[in-house]
């Protein structure tokens, strides 16, 4: 018996949710190919042109972005300051801030008008905020704890990249009215420049700080999985590709980029997939999901690649209906 | 309490979890056994039995509000599996004949300092004599060779205390979380308590460390 | 309560348990009593387990031998202290002189996996002067080991055992990444780390043989806090669950609940096989090599109990020095109370350490201590209460009732070896109508002196977190070493580097009885550690036609 290798039902399990993460990803590979062609098509047709219908159709791209995020921040912040027992009444914060950017971000999905929300706004904006100010409550945290910034912290204090989810979820959510806000026949800015690169820009730092927090996590894992190597390979990859489109040539198709990001949103969803095995494998597996939930790896956290994702996908878009 | 104090942990019984994921089977057999240990003493004659009894009394009171842990019926258990501890000071007699000879002597300096058995003594004599036994100062040749004060810290001591928090009415006494397993903990820093352990009654929240207590399971 | 039903031999139709599944079972090879294996192993425990399965693994016949039963820890191991005690090795001792060990609980267990299914799971190197204790710093005797060697075999033991520790270790010279990353510090341990950074000392998570992420079948820790009394989720790398499995793999045979009494030597004063006790008779097994793996207590009996006209004074005893330089570690606490509430009991009791005391030298004794935060439980803390304290009565259940916010720093401090610290047989005898030991202990003026620091320190790391009514226990031991020390020459040791006896060219002794010296770190690793240099000593010594 190999004890480095997981057996039984468990094998099945991993395998399972393997294959499907890999047909997925081959899946979504195939579909970028196609909507690659169709989208140089269509650059080759209207050239120099921006259509507003596509500016719309990227803002609403980016609130199903922020939206993901938020529902990940919601659910992952619910779980882990419901284990710190809610001692202070801060930590609602970023459940009553996940909610409401979730709750505007399907408004926008459902929104199909060319105006900016100022509550929509307001909202992004606040949840940005709050995002900020949790990073700083969790760096006070670990900053006062006995070995400060030492790894022992980083691992098991207060998680320092996941309110900065909540901020992307804000940003992303922000940007989406800029780009929808835009004047007719012009293509959409963000402070003077492109909205495609600003998004494009946003979303490569962010798949790399939540890279970086997936990284760190999975090391206190040991990535006692090979699958557990995902997060931390393919997406970077994407981030690389994403600021490429972002600092590079517009207005031409970037379909390893797609294919890129698609994976990675593949990764994200499956990721839930794969820590529910984790936590079946825990002691007591599901029955002792008081435990498992709490200690086991966090079901709600990977999405937030999937949302990443999704903002990365608009930013091609505008890029792609970017003149040169 | 005894001390007319309430309890630390209202309302906490560590029982209340017998069902869920903190026990196992083998954990609900051990202690559905101990708490069905036999009450009639098997190895121990009635006189000493009755000795032990008082001792006990002594050794570890318990509050009038429950029923109390039969501390005498568990040293007697012991005594009757012969279950030793692994060592023994080369001062003492082997585990059943440090007893046997202990309680005797013990009855002995009763019936020699007030005329009367150790059982039937009032609590501050037996409380005094057992503090005589503590320091060494007793002599009675019913000790045959046994040090008083071995006995007491490595026999009476020992015994009586270890069968009481073995017992699930010291662990809810104390606020134990008890057995754990397949669920252990998960809330690991100070002044954090997972919703299946004892809540305590600090001053001003003794009402929600009651109710946290009953939802325990 | 006490005593559970009588166990039978589990391992006697060709198959052992596997600890990993309810009721399941892995295939295991069977030895008869007639065939002349290569190996006896007696004892399967940090030094017997590793051997075992290294032999084993290296294609020799291996048979190892173990006095408790093979438990199955999913279904047999329950959250309960009382009923636990049937790991420890509770069989009759003797302890005497003027500082008796005590045993039972601290020092043994009687089962396979020996003391490491309910030890701490601490794992800790030695520093690497403690091999030449004394020629550096001058005090108890060199090892005829070299520590860099010694490193190699550390990082195979930490390999194997999947010990989980921190990413950089604070003391000592470099060594590679723990296989596992340290787990998450208690109320307690964080406790200590408040005591040690205002103290200006260094701490760290400790490291330990409990996972902190799934291995293979054994899941990550659940923090229940039960690892003395023995680990029911297999998240604990004890030998049980790791060597012991890997040596059934690899073709040995476990015998369990076979208690050898005494080594048969010929004519020529070679070994040739085990006198064992199993399922109610006496029986002999044939081996060309015996291994004496039963810890500084049995090792030493079973050297003794077997005296033969050739040799009066027992096996490998040439030198006299059979069951002398027995060593415990001290082993003293300092306790408090906190306002806040610490629930020690939750997670491994010693999950923080500091080494400091191991490699400052400026103290005016010899050795070294570390210390760790602790965790026990209710039966253990009230034996704590009465030893340290005296307390009964109405007085010791109102103390009880602050169990929630005790903390306690526990020391483990090197104790220096003397010739009459020792084991030697009564006239007693046990259920195998073998003769029990008796072990006779008295501290010297140094161990008193390194006492004394040790509970200064560890008073001023509590004090300075804030802790009240502090008290000291100044009574307490753990661990053992000694009595078949290794050394360079058979007039002043019982067995050699390779842990071979000088007398019996066949015997080895293979367990913390080859420590010339203790250290101030627990000693389980750097046993398994010697275990697994003596596996390759051996392949080499069998492939130069030397064994």
């Amino acid at each position: 018996m190999d004890t480095r290798s997981p057996t039984g039902p468990v094998a099945v399990a991993l395998a399972a949710a393997g294959g499907m993460t890999v047909l997925g990803m081959a899946l979504s590979g195939a579909g970028l190919r196609r909507s690659g062609r169709r989208v140089a098509a269509r650059a080759n047709a209207v050239v120099g042109a921006a259509d507003r219908r596509t500016a719309v159709t990227a803002a609403r791209r980016l609130n199903r972005a922020s939206g993901t995020l938020a529902a990940s921040v919601l659910f992952d912040s619910a779980v882990e300051h419901y284990r710190g027992g809610f001692h202070n009444k801060a930590m609602y914060t970023p459940l009553v801030a996940a909610t409401l950017s979730l709750l505007v971000s399907a408004h926008g999905h459902r929104d199909r008008g060319h105006d900016a929300e100022l509550a929509r706004d307001l909202v992004y904006a606040g949840a940005g905020l709050a995002g900020l100010l949790g990073t700083g409550f969790h760096v006070f945290n670990v900053g006062k704890k006995p070995g400060g910034f030492g790894w022992q912290n980083l691992f098991y204090s207060a998680p320092l990249g996941a309110p900065a989810a909540l901020c992307l979820s804000g940003l992303l959510g922000w940007l989406s009215e800029r780009v929808r806000d835009n004047a007719p026949d012009t293509a959409p800015l963000v402070l003077g420049i492109p909205a495609g690169r600003v998004v494009g820009a946003a979303t490569a730092a962010g798949i790399i700080g939540t890279v970086a927090e997936a990284g760190l996590l999975h090391l206190r894992g040991q990535f006692h999985d090979p699958f557990m190597l995902l997060p931390v390979t393919v997406p970077p990859v994407a981030a690389g590709f994403c600021a490429a489109a972002a600092f590079g040539g517009a207005g031409r198709p970037r379909p390893l980029a797609r294919w890129m990001l698609r994976a990675s949103a593949v990764i994200g969803l499956s990721g839930s997939a794969f820590h529910a095995i984790g936590v079946a494998r825990s002691m007591g597996g599901w029955r002792n999901w008081r435990q498992n939930l709490l200690d086991g790896p966090p079901l709600p956290a990977p999405p937030a690649f999937t949302g990443l994702a999704l903002a990365g996908l608009a930013a091609l878009s505008l890029l792609e209906d970017q003149p040169e | 309490m005894t001390d007319g104090t309430a309890s630390r942990y209202p309302g906490y019984n560590v029982l209340s979890k017998r069902d869920g994921p903190s026990w196992d089977e083998v954990t609900r057999q051990v202690i559905d056994r101990r708490l069905n240990v036999p009450r009639e003493p098997r190895f121990l004659d009635p006189e000493r039995f009755r000795t032990l009894k008082a001792v006990c009394g002594r050794i570890l009171p318990q509050p009038p509000e429950r029923p109390d842990v039969p501390l005498a019926a568990h040293v007697d258990a012991k005594l009757f599996d012969n279950a030793l501890d692994g060592y023994r000071h080369a001062d003492l007699p082997p585990l059943r004949e440090a007893w046997l000879r202990g309680l005797a002597a013990l009855d002995a300096e009763a019936h020699a300092a007030h005329g009367r058995a150790f059982a039937d003594l009032a609590y501050r004599q037996q409380d005094t004599l057992l503090r005589r036994c503590e320091a060494g100062e007793l002599s009675h040749p019913a000790w045959d060779g046994m040090p008083p004060a071995s006995f007491f810290s490595q026999r009476v001591l020992a015994d009586i205390v270890a069968a009481y928090y073995a017992h699930p009415s010291a662990w809810s006494e104390i606020g134990y979380g008890g057995p754990a397993s397949p669920r252990g903990y998960v809330r690991m820093g100070a002044n954090r308590r997972d919703p299946w352990e004892a809540s305590e009654a600090r001053p001003g929240r003794e009402r929600t460390a009651l109710k946290e207590n009953r939802r325990v399971r | 309560m006490y005593a559970d039903e009588p166990m039978r031999p589990r391992t006697m139709q060709g198959r052992a348990p596997d600890v990993f599944t309810r009721g399941g079972w892995i295939p295991m090879q069977l030895r008869s009593d007639g065939e002349e294996v290569d190996f006896v192993v007696i004892g399967t425990g940090a030094g017997g387990g590793p051997l075992t399965a290294r032999l084993a693994e290296k294609g020799f016949s291996v048979v190892a031998f173990d006095a408790g039963p093979y438990f199955r820890p999913l279904e047999e191991f329950a959250s309960d202290e009382a009923s636990q005690s049937k790991l420890f090795w509770t069989d009759e001792r003797i302890v005497d002189g003027a500082n008796p060990l005590k045993m039972g609980a601290n020092n043994s267990g009687k089962a396979v996996g020996g003391s490491t299914v309910h030890f701490a799971m601490v794992s800790l190197r030695f520093r690497p002067e403690w091999f030449r204790s004394r020629t550096l710093l001058g005090y108890g005797a060199d090892w005829p080991l070299d520590w860099r060697e010694m490193w190699t075999y550390y990082a195979q033991a930490e390999q194997d055992l999947s010990i989980s520790g921190p990413l950089s270790y604070p003391w000592g010279p470099k060594r590679p990444r723990y296989p596992y990353r340290a787990h998450e510090v208690n109320a307690a341990g964080l406790l200590l780390a408040k005591g040690a950074e205002a103290m200006g000392y260094r701490w760290s998570p400790t490291p330990l043989a409990t996972v902190s992420a799934p291995r293979g079948n054994s899941p990550p820790c659940v923090y229940r806090g039960f690892c003395r009394v023995g680990c029911s989720t297999n998240a604990k790398q004890s030998q049980l669950v790791t060597y012991i499995p890997r040596a059934v793999r690899a073709g040995a045979e476990i015998r369990d609940l076979a208690m050898v009494g005494r080594i048969e030597v010929d004519a020529t004063g070679r070994a040739t096989g085990v006198h064992y006790h199993r399922d109610g008779v006496w029986r002999f097994q044939r081996a060309r090599n015996v291994v004496v793996a039963g810890y500084a207590i049995e090792t030493p009996r079973l050297l003794l109990n077997s005296a033969t006209d050739r040799f009066p004074d027992g096996l490998a005893n040439s030198s006299g020095l059979v069951g002398r330089y027995l060593m415990t570690q001290s082993n003293q606490a300092v306790w408090g109370e906190m306002e806040e509430e610490v629930r020690w009991n939750k997670g491994p009791p010693s999950l923080a350490l500091t080494e400091h005391w191991n490699y400052d030298d400026r103290k005016d004794f010899f050795g070294g201590y570390c210390w760790m935060g602790q965790g026990p439980l209710p039966i253990e803390w009230s034996s704590v209460l009465t030893g340290a304290r005296g307390l009964w009565g109405e007085a010791l259940r109102r103390q009880m009732e602050n169990y929630n916010h005790q903390i306690g720093l526990k020391m483990v401090g090197e104790m220096l070896p003397h010739l009459d610290n020792r084991v030697t047989l009564s006239e007693e005898h046990d259920q195998y109508g073998l003769p029990i030991p008796r072990i006779t202990y008295s501290w010297t003026d140094n161990d008193k002196a390194l006492i004394d620091h040790g509970l200064a320190q560890m008073r001023t790391s509590l004090e300075l977190v804030g802790a009240r009514n502090i008290f000291l226990q100044k009574d307490d031991t753990n661990h053992l070493a000694g009595t078949a020390r290794m050394g360079f020459s058979r007039e002043t040791s019982v067995v050699d580097a390779d842990c071979r006896s000088w007398d019996i060219p066949n015997l080895f002794v293979c367990d913390g009885s080859v420590f010339p010296t203790t250290g101030g770190v627990n000693p389980h690793l750097t046993i398994t550690a010697i275990a697994l240099r003596t596996a390759d000593r051996i392949e080499a010594l069998a492939k130069r036609g030397e064994l």
